[in-house]
């Protein structure tokens, strides 16, 4: 499958993962030691009013699942966009809520929009909106990825 | 308390110097068997595709600043955390063995509607330094981060 064929407006759902006071810990241990991540103490104390994920994590959550997704799909026989996801860069993160242990967040991805990505132009960029939200449908974080995918060879 | 930095004490066009950090083939290996299982950020053999070898995860790189902002500038401010990111770039590989520098330059401040405290718009650079001396802009994210005020006011 080439840029020209990825489909536009289907949402997918990527996966889910639950954040526990020690992957909370874990990740703000070695990323973003701030009191209100790394400490359920010290988080009492702070407006959080307890323990929250860093946002970073609930970020990196979304690749995770991604590429576990994308391998998925590969290993059942689906044809998809090259193999390796590489991108120039992401837009609009939105930490919209406290992301705080116990919490089982499931991830969406619908492509969006596709562009020319001038400087490699045997490639194209393709724009997805991504959300994740909470069991009971809350939405906690969104943000538009960006990865370039190879165009179909003209010869 | 009195001597964290406040929201007060930001001003556009301050630039923060947020220290260095040398990258290790071990550590690109860790966040990405973990984050981002691909062969070019977990097979220090990998193919020479797109990015010509192995190269850290852009989420690793993100991780690594806010480290690195916490570290150095954070750690003595009054930071509550940020909503949001509006655009992060991935401009280059970042390799094993490179040195990274961070900045972070005051982009912009604003009062929130929570008097206790206020928003400061960042722009996070991070840059590969060359032995040269010249260095090489490898990402950068602009980034709103909340600070307690000094004086609440009523």
């Amino acid at each position: 499958m080439w840029f020209e064929d990825a489909p536009l407006g289907e949402k997918v759902t990527l996966g889910s993962y639950t954040f526990t006071t020690d992957n909370i810990i874990a990740f703000a241990k070695k990323y973003d030691p701030q009191p209100f991540h790394l400490d359920a103490e010290a988080a009492a104390h702070s407006p959080y009013g307890g323990l929250i994920a860093s946002g970073w994590h609930t970020s990196v959550v979304w690749m995770k699942l991604m590429i576990a997704h994308r391998n998925a799909r590969v290993a059942a026989g689906e044809e998809l966009t090259q193999v390796n996801y590489v991108s120039p860069g992401v837009r609009d993160i939105r930490w919209l809520k406290p992301v705080r242990p116990g919490m089982t967040l499931t991830y969406t991805n619908e492509n969006c929009a596709k562009r020319d990505w001038p400087s490699l132009p045997a490639f194209g960029l393709l724009e997805g909106n991504n959300e994740a939200r909470t069991e009971d449908g809350t939405l906690v974080y969104t943000f538009v990825n960006r990865v370039l995918i190879a165009r179909k060879p003209t010869k | 308390m009195t001597n964290l930095l406040h929201f007060e004490d930001f001003r556009a066009g301050q630039i923060f110097n947020l220290g260095t950090h040398v990258l290790t083939v071990d550590e690109i290996v860790e966040f990405a068997r973990e984050f981002d299982p691909q062969p070019q950020h977990t097979d220090p053999g990998a193919a020479k595709d797109l990015l010509g070898g192995l190269a850290a995860s852009g989420w690793h790189l993100c991780a690594i600043a806010m480290r690195m902002m916490v570290d150095g500038l954070f750690i003595r401010a009054t930071s509550l955390g940020a909503p949001g990111v509006d655009e992060v770039q991935w401009r280059r590989p970042v390799r094993a063995g490179d040195t990274l520098k961070l900045d972070g330059e005051v982009l912009d401040t604003r009062a929130s509607s929570n008097p206790g405290r206020g928003f400061v718009r960042f722009r996070f650079t991070m840059r590969r330094a060359d032995p040269s001396g010249d260095s090489e802009k490898v990402m950068f994210f602009v980034c709103s981060v909340m600070f307690g005020r000094r004086k609440e006011t009523a």
